[in-house]
């Protein structure tokens, strides 16, 4: 898994590519709580190019969302393939996730 | 697939050599029981019972690397068996460590998760063995039998919601397989793992080690 942070109209975004998995997550996990703590409380998490996830790797979305919702902040996850999406729907997280199609349509909220 | 025992005779020695020569098939043995369905059948009807077991089943999403492993299910509780030479060859969940770190991250999902009534809390058992035969007795049907089964199913006795019950032995094969990727000494899943407990299980001639994982905690 690789990840990449940039700063997208005012916006940080994170760009997860590749598996999230056991193997992967704490990566994941270290790099949002470290942002949640220098006090980014507005995440978009671009999962366009994220191909797998596993338990562990939505324990971690599930973390940083109760974080970001505890502080009155904002999540927005976008651009979920088709399998990531079968998985969100499985786990009752469409329900709980903004989830976008694109970045541009995460961006514009 | 199994090895089919039936032999009509019931003093054939054909079937003691036949027994003898079975091999070993060391692996993994899961038990799983989601907690408190029975009870939600009887108060809420099958609607809201039927549901949250649908979901239940489809939120234990490791089980979806394993769907051959499922050996059984009788209502909410499920089996599985998964060998060595399988685990090793899965894409996704190929390490002990794995195993026990989707089972985890699953247990607590459901704990977490922010929509009340969907889903409904498990307990898990978890043992590793050699001494376990790939054999039936049932024409056509998949089992496997032998002492690491029983013991499995006996660990289930130490079982709470949202608890990981594991054999010791279990527990240094996942240890090892963190040791190996550099995560032993950091993983936070391991640092709530208990100490070692040594209990007599019914029908077990020896102590038993384990040590759990609870989630509650």
């Amino acid at each position: 898994m690789h990840l990449q942070i940039n700063e997208v109209a005012g916006n940080k975004v994170v760009a997860i590519e590749g598996r999230l998995d056991t193997t992967t997550y704490a990566d994941l996990e270290k790099t949002l709580t470290n942002l949640f703590d220098e006090g980014c409380h507005n995440m978009i998490l671009d999962c366009s190019a994220m191909d797998y996830v596993s338990s562990s790797g939505l324990r971690v979305f599930l973390m940083i969302l109760k974080k970001i919702k505890s502080v009155g902040g904002s999540l927005v996850l976008c651009g979920l393939q088709p399998a990531i999406y079968n998985v969100f729907e499985i786990s009752g997280f469409l329900s709980i996730f903004s989830i976008r199609d694109s970045l541009d349509q995460a961006l514009n909220k | 697939m199994a090895t089919f025992i039936h032999c009509k005779n019931p003093l054939s020695e054909d079937l003691g050599d036949q027994l003898k020569a079975i091999p070993e098939c060391p692996g993994t043995c899961i038990f799983i029981d989601i907690i408190n369905s029975t009870d939600l059948k009887y108060r809420a009807g099958i609607e809201t019972w039927g549901r949250m077991l649908n979901n239940t089943f489809n939120f234990i999403s490791f089980l979806n690397n394993f769907p051959e492993n499922i050996v059984k299910g009788i209502g909410d509780e499920m089996m599985l068996y998964i060998p060595d030479s399988e685990l090793r060859q899965k894409k996704d969940i190929n390490s002990y460590f794995a195993l026990l770190g989707e089972i985890f991250a699953t247990l607590d999902n459901i704990k977490n998760h922010p929509l009340p009534d969907l889903f409904l809390q498990c307990k898990v058992a978890i043992h590793h063995s050699t001494d376990v035969y790939n054999i039936t007795f049932l024409k056509g049907a998949n089992d496997y039998y032998g002492r690491g089964i029983d013991l499995s199913a006996r660990f289930m006795q130490k079982g709470r919601p949202n608890r990981i019950v594991m054999s010791q032995d279990f527990y240094e094969l996942v240890l090892a397989d963190a040791q190996e990727v550099g995560k032993a000494d950091t993983d936070a899943m391991l640092k709530m793992v208990s100490p070692i407990y040594h209990e007599d299980f019914k029908g077990v001639p020896f102590p038993v080690a384990y040590r759990f994982i609870d989630l509650n905690n």
